[in-house]
């Protein structure tokens, strides 16, 4: 049996544009404060912890098939903060992360991998990305737990912007010699070692 | 003499001087935390988003005097009990 063309035209546009309606974009600006990027440094007297609360980013993704997200995150340098104002004065300081030349600090990502059911709206995926600091740009290899809430972004607005939410965790770690941020010195002093934990929001809008 | 006994007062004046602010320092850094770590302008606070679930760190804006508050203090008070012992002594006393 033939179809005929029209007919054909018509179905197949018709997938296409389905399958468009899935992909969705997510907009990782957070004007709540909830997203952030946590950092944790071992020292003698106690560890350096922090966060930066500045994230930027879009990543597109249709919520059913992960492997299809595409984008990246980007944190201010200068959101980054300590406790101790002289420590966060150091650490944004030019012989540091040198908050003037390097503005941002980014993760891109490349491919998802893997990725594993954890329940009807979570996932946990492996996530291959650049992450780009002080200038340096070293390939990451990742796992990330992303949580779709279908509806929800209308409750973090008081109802005045309707869509969907996307919640990526992530911790990881990353050595401050291998972007170049004082390589082999005071390490008696601050560790080599950066542990991060990434927990970032993303919000798409829909229209009703 | 007079000197020497207006000199003996300005000893035990300092001394009393450093020893009340130590009191003070330590009293303060207790009553503030007892942080053992450096001190802190703003405090981390865990909260956490009812929507997502998220936990994630807020910061209260208040001061809470580490160890460096402390030692710096108790240093301040130690170079005041230490004073008199710098400071040229008064020709009365130099005469004895």
């Amino acid at each position: 049996m033939r179809i005929p063309f029209p007919i054909l035209l018509v179905v197949v546009v018709a997938i296409f544009f389905d399958a468009r309606a899935d992909t969705l974009s997510f907009d990782f600006r957070d004007p709540r404060g909830v997203s952030q990027v946590a950092f944790r440094l071992d020292a003698p007297l106690e560890s350096i912890n922090g966060t930066a609360k500045e994230i930027a980013g879009t990543v597109t993704v249709d919520p059913n098939n992960l492997s299809t997200a595409k984008g990246k995150i980007v944190v201010t340098t200068k959101s980054l903060v300590v406790p101790n104002p002289i420590m966060r004065m150091h650490l944004l300081s030019k012989d540091w992360l040198n908050v003037r030349s390097n503005p941002e600090i980014s993760f891109e990502i490349k491919k998802v991998g893997r990725v594993m059911q954890k329940g009807a709206d979570a996932s946990e995926v492996e996530v291959t990305g650049a992450f780009t600091l002080n200038r340096v740009t070293k390939e990451i290899v990742t796992k990330a737990d992303v949580i779709y809430l279908p509806g929800k972004l209308g409750e973090t607005t008081n109802n005045k912007v309707h869509g969907d939410l996307l919640v990526v965790r992530s911790n990881f770690k990353i050595r401050r010699s291998d972007f170049g941020i004082r390589p082999g010195e005071f390490l008696d002093k601050v560790a080599d070692e950066i542990a991060l934990s990434v927990n970032v929001i993303g919000s798409a809008p829909r229209k009703i | 003499m007079k000197a020497q006994a207006g000199s003996n007062k300005v000893v035990v004046l300092l001394r009393a001087l450093a020893a009340l602010s130590a009191v003070a320092i330590v009293a303060c850094w207790i009553s503030l935390g007892a942080h053992m770590g450096w001190s802190q302008t703003r405090i981390p606070v865990q909260r956490t988003d009812a929507v997502t679930a998220t936990t994630f760190t807020d910061y209260e804006e208040r001061f809470l005097p580490g160890l460096d508050f402390l030692v710096a203090g108790l240093l301040g008070s130690a170079a005041i009990f230490a004073l008199p012992l710098v400071i040229p002594k008064s020709k009365g006393s130099n005469r004895r």
